[in-house]
């Protein structure tokens, strides 16, 4: 068996009802693992509780009950190391693009000597060497998230969450990015719990795709995308999977809102 | 030189010029022309002037009270705020009472303090800084409701501790608050720290108008003015201005 990268077991989490009255839970009794080195996407309708999910694992939103383990790959780390990528690139505009990376690798309490190194290394990874000293304000949506995401590749982190960090670009940038995603993926292979609620990005990104319901958040699907890398956006087998699971989704939804 | 620098100097040039006309049509008794007031001014920094200060002296004074009542002021400030800003609690406590702290009109303020302390040092300078401090905190408590969650849950996701959170993510994010809060408070500070001069605080150059005044001297009393009116002007657009520039060269409205 595949050592696992995260084990999440029974997790629960509620919030206050609106209007103040009682709770309602969001997420029930959810449980899922992601094998290491593997590449997962939970896909679910706006509002399912994706985020709430990533924040729980990321550990800056508490859970009601249940378990969320996440193995550190380095022996000596006894905290694993968790990289983020939100929807919105969330920079520090005042520190220049490379002042930020640093800022998450000072955070990890990355040796200072590796710095340089590992900035170097994973802005040339996501097309952005030369950009340096640049702020960023100076630069394009797209590009301020792919400091993002070598911001957080730059820790190279035991678990990569990614919560739809491509939806908040246009169409065109956003597909850029996927084929990028893919190239760098050729690079640095973390673990990627990736959230999305587009069928069709999970499935040319993903190797394991989670389909989750609403009120409350439930995996109601697991499978594997056997298509193997590098995949082509237009490959008539992810149109053929999309299609099917498309189908699957509305017969849940279907129930979950009746 | 840019037609902007052009005009702005040519508006100062209008601005002595008008001074000028109207020196000469007017009596030095009545408005003395800026050469007079130059001169003035310099000699009161050549030659001791009464009790034997010289300009120095009370310019020295000026500045020193202005520098520590603004740094007091500035931290209470900037401690308040940020308490109320950040916990609920003491908003609910505290928030009202800073209303009630700038409702109080500042020139009642330095009398109210005459009558507490009498005329002396520490009368004048707790007037300043009790006028002084509400200002700034009322600032950093907008400043700190303003602070982005998103960028706090960023830093706590990557582990951020505390002082790496507060160094590179949330003082960055009041720099605008404190800044507007330390131009206002400079402000308050100088005029306040020349009214307690004129009216309370021995020495100083507020205290140099009200000398002059009672002897009804309007070259020295307008001199006096115009001193200074240069320095603070010096220190305001000067030094923190600059200051202000440097800080803010990440937003693009400052790009070159």
């Amino acid at each position: 068996m595949a050592s696992q990268a995260v084990v999440i077991e029974g997790l629960s989490k509620k919030f206050p009802a609106p209007g103040g009255l009682g709770e309602f839970a969001v997420i029930d009794a959810l449980s899922l693992q992601i094998a290491r080195g593997s590449f997962a996407s939970i896909v679910g309708p706006s509002g399912c509780g994706k985020s709430t999910l990533l924040n729980i694992i990321a550990g800056i939103e508490p859970h009601d009950s249940g378990e969320v383990r996440i193995a550190a790959q380095d022996e000596a780390n006894t905290q694993a190391r968790i990289g983020y990528v939100f929807q919105s690139p969330r920079l520090l505009n005042w520190l220049t693009v490379e002042d930020n990376i640093k800022f998450a690798l000072e955070a990890q309490n990355i040796r200072r000597a590796d710095w340089d190194e590992r900035v170097r290394k994973y802005l040339d990874m996501v097309g952005l060497a030369g950009q340096e000293r640049n702020f960023p304000l100076k630069l394009s949506g797209g590009m301020q998230q792919r400091v993002a995401i070598a911001r957080a590749f730059a820790i190279e982190p035991d678990i990569l969450l990614m919560d739809e960090p491509f939806s908040h670009l246009d169409e065109i940038t956003a597909r850029k990015m996927r084929i990028d995603l893919m190239r760098i993926l050729e690079r640095a292979r973390p673990t990627i719990l990736f959230v999305t609620h587009s069928l069709r990005e999970a499935v040319f990104l993903s190797e394991e795709v989670y389909m989750m319901s609403v009120k409350p958040a439930r995996i109601f699907k697991h499978l594997r995308v056997e298509i193997p890398r590098p995949r082509e956006p237009e490959d008539p087998r992810l149109f053929d999977l999309e299609k099917d699971l498309v189908k699957e989704f509305f017969a849940v939804l279907e129930q979950a809102y009746r | 030189m840019n037609r902007a620098m052009a005009l702005r100097w040519l508006s100062i040039f209008c601005f002595f010029a008008l001074w000028w006309l109207g020196a000469r049509l007017s009596t030095p008794e009545i408005l003395p022309g800026p050469l007079a007031i130059g001169k003035t001014i310099l000699g009161n920094f050549a030659a001791p002037g009464p009790e034997d200060r010289s300009a120095w002296f009370h310019v020295g004074i000026t500045l020193a009270r202005i520098c520590f009542t603004f740094a007091v002021a500035m931290a209470l400030g900037i401690g308040f705020g940020l308490a109320m800003g950040l916990r609920r609690k003491l908003e609910l406590a505290f928030g009202y009472w800073i209303p009630l702290a700038l409702t109080i009109p500042t020139l009642l303020a330095v009398f109210l303090c005459v009558l507490w302390f009498g005329y002396s040092e520490a009368g004048g300078l707790f007037a300043v800084i009790m006028t002084v401090t509400p200002f700034v905190a009322v600032n950093m408590l907008a400043g700190a409701k303003a602070l982005d969650k998103e960028l706090i849950d960023m830093a706590h996701a990557f582990k951020a501790n505390r002082r790496l959170l507060v160094r590179k993510v949330i003082l960055w994010q009041l720099m605008p608050y404190i800044f507007s809060a330390f131009r206002y408070a400079f402000g308050m500070t100088w005029k306040i720290v020349a009214l307690a001069e004129t009216f309370g605080l021995k020495y100083g150059i507020g205290y140099m108008f009200s000398f002059w005044f009672e002897q009804f001297n309007m070259a020295q009393v307008m001199a006096w003015i115009a001193l200074f009116v240069a320095i603070m002007l010096l220190l305001e657009h000067g030094v923190i201005a600059r200051l202000e520039e440097k800080v803010f060269a990440w937003r693009p409205v400052h790009a070159h």
